[in-house]
């Protein structure tokens, strides 16, 4: 019998660094293993001792994807910490914010990293030869997502707009007047690229794995900003008590931990929250999400990228809907004043990669003594490892190339993003 | 007559120079003393629109708004060489420029921080990038923008949307610099500690030579 040999040091078309390994002979699995190699960032620590007006700033730099994500989790964690209401208004534009986001960063991962599996090739490089009009209709996309991020954020990554309290510049009424035109305008390229995507989607491989799925969920909304921590095994959990939700623990071949709740493992992102909150889908999602028989509850793990896709249809339409609700009563807000109180917050939202935590403790002058950021891929990692194990033996009989394409497809579709997920330990080896 | 600029022939008359043909073809050269208004006056003196002489000519880094052009004439306005010399030529007239860029009428639309962006040099403050002057300086309105210690070349992306710098370009480690920027600050009303907070969220060297400074100038 066959040996094979894959080790695929340094996965591409993914954020950070991660490798894979399998070992298998005479038609058994003898190792299958997926690393995290990535450097430890840090952050946690950078964030002892710094004012608690500075948190979202330095926390939005531990990614470049989910910037936007990050501040709003931090500003959630300082609001809860110090007690801060914010009003309604600013409540609906941060919903605005990270319906922003989503879009820019489903557009990426489906249009860059996953469309080149679809058409089979090995970047997008060469797809703009061949199929030039899915790419610039995807780049199109892209562009308006980042530009109306801009618009509410202040910046397209990094945002300076978003402060604790509320906003430091209400956006423009008429720029959001036209951004809500623009993205009707675009709905029908969003569709043509969805309708693309259909076609291929023969290209994703058919593998489930029962697990856990873990997402924010509400009574009344599609949950990314705001709601209670959801599970498909055992129902809905306080914010405050995540840590006993992800119980974070340390294995020896990732510098990121590894989670699990009420399974050996659970997931998070677009395919857990669509698990959990379709019905709150808008029409147009629910639409996408039958033609591309997504039912819920889905445990194939290659769904993501479709549950993406649904994604951002539904972000395209729940953003028009917010701007006119925001229009209806639009004031110009001044910048909020904040008195530092000591206390202790948690900041839950989903982000595109899942779900997201930030938790502070502050003193009375408002420095933060204590921080702990849980980030999604983190929570994905070991969900990662056991789909390995259960997706190696079934796919040992094809040629070498294409289990190492598979495996990477398989990594690909948790759209992980490493570089955020390590963080510094204290790693005592008992050899 | 015919020469070729970046491997492109151009046509051209007896007497012209390069930097007319250049121009008369959209080819990008940058200059600082020469000016179209009295083309005849050509003190070559900002040195900043060499071309590299390949072929044709007498070979080396000569300044186009005086080399004559020649038949067969062969010259780059990109290669590596043309582009070092720039580098180095607005290095050189940086270092003898009053940087006074939060005061100065040009800011926002100056021709050293596009230089300084088109070669890569860290070299101004973001003031010199920001156009507020005009309609305010955030730090007049009571914001504590760090532009004026932090190096520019991101064109002021946050202040010219009405957003104070956070500094993420990293504090300057040019002392005649933060002299300049700090003269803003004295004037704004920040202690000492509020900047060097803020300075210390993006930047650790640079804090270290704006604390000295701090202390040189009698900052308080």
């Amino acid at each position: 019998m066959k040996e094979i040999n894959i080790n695929v040091e340094h996965l591409t078309r993914v954020e950070g660094h991660g490798n894979i390994i399998l070992n298998a002979r005479n038609g058994k699995v003898e190792k299958v293993m997926w690393e995290v190699s990535e450097a430890p960032r840090l952050f946690e620590a950078f964030l002892r001792g710094k004012p608690y007006h500075q948190l979202a700033q330095i926390t939005s730099r531990i990614c470049g994807i989910c910037s936007i994500g990050h501040t709003l989790a931090s500003l959630k964690a300082t609001e809860a910490a110090m007690g801060i209401e914010i009003s309604q208004q600013s409540q609906l534009l941060r919903r605005l914010a990270i319906h922003g986001e989503n879009m820019q960063s489903h557009i990426l991962h489906l249009g860059y990293l996953i469309s080149p599996d679809l058409f089979g090739t090995g970047s997008v490089v060469p797809l703009v030869r061949t199929h030039t009009d899915v790419v610039l209709a995807v780049v199109k996309l892209h562009r308006l997502a980042n530009e109306f991020s801009e618009v509410v954020c202040g910046r397209t990554t990094h945002p300076t707009n978003l402060i604790p309290g509320g906003f430091y510049k209400t956006p423009s009424p008429l720029k959001l007047k036209e951004y809500r035109q623009k993205l009707l305008d675009l709905v029908g390229t969003a569709e043509t690229v969805a309708g693309i995507i259909l076609d291929n989607a023969g290209a994703l491989p058919d593998f489930t794995r029962e697990t856990e799925f873990i997402a924010l969920t509400a009574k009344d909304e599609y949950a990314l900003y705001d709601g209670v921590i959801g599970s498909t095994d055992a129902g809905t959990y306080p914010v405050e008590e995540y840590a006993s939700v992800v119980n974070e623990f340390v294995v020896p071949q990732s510098t990121a931990k590894y989670c699990k709740n009420k399974r050996e493992a659970f997931m998070v992102g677009a395919l857990a929250r669509f698990n959990l909150n379709h019905d709150k889908l808008s029409p147009l999602a629910k639409k996408w999400a039958e033609k591309f028989g997504l039912k819920p509850i889905c445990h194939n793990p290659f769904m993501n990228n479709v549950a993406q896709l649904v994604e951002f249809v539904h972000s395209i339409e729940d953003s028009v809907s917010l701007i006119d609700r925001l229009l209806e009563d639009y004031k110009d807000e001044p910048r909020p004043e904040i008195t530092p109180k000591a206390g202790r917050g948690v900041g839950a939202v989903d982000v595109p990669r899942g779900i997201l935590f930030h938790d502070y403790t502050y003193d009375k002058e408002g420095i933060c003594k204590q921080a702990n950021c849980v980030i999604p891929t983190n929570q994905n990692h070991n969900n990662i490892q056991h789909d390995f194990e259960a997706f190696a033996p079934q796919l040992l009989d094809k040629p070498e190339k294409e289990i190492e394409l598979n495996l990477e497809m398989l990594v690909r579709a948790y759209d992980p993003c490493i570089s955020c997920s390590t963080h510094f330990l204290n790693v005592e080896w008992k050899r | 007559m015919k020469i070729i600029i970046n491997d492109t022939e151009y046509d051209c008359k007896e007497g012209q120079k390069v930097l007319d043909v250049a121009r008369a073809n959209g080819v990008h050269l940058p200059t600082l003393c020469f000016n179209p208004l009295n083309a005849q006056a050509r003190p070559a003196g900002c040195r900043l629109c060499v071309v590299e002489v390949l072929e044709g000519g007498w070979p080396g880094l000569q300044s186009s708004c005086t080399l004559p052009v020649a038949d067969g004439l062969k010259v780059s306005t990109r290669s590596r060489p043309v582009y070092d010399q720039r580098r180095e030529v607005v290095e050189l007239l940086l270092s003898e420029h009053e940087q006074d860029c939060r005061n100065c009428f040009v800011s926002g639309d100056c021709v050293f921080s596009e230089l300084c962006r088109e070669y890569d040099i860290n070299g101004v403050s973001v003031c010199s990038e920001c156009p507020n002057r005009r309609q305010g300086c955030l730090l007049s309105r009571g914001v504590l923008c760090l532009g004026p210690i932090t190096y520019a070349n991101c064109n002021a992306y946050c202040t010219r949307r009405g957003y104070n710098c956070e500094g993420c370009h990293s504090v300057m480690k040019n002392e005649d610099l933060l002299r300049f920027g700090l003269a803003a600050f004295a004037k704004a009303e920040f202690t000492k500690e509020e900047i060097l907070e803020a300075a210390r969220v993006f930047s650790f060297d640079g804090v270290k030579v704006l604390e000295k400074v701090m202390v040189e100038e009698g900052f308080k």
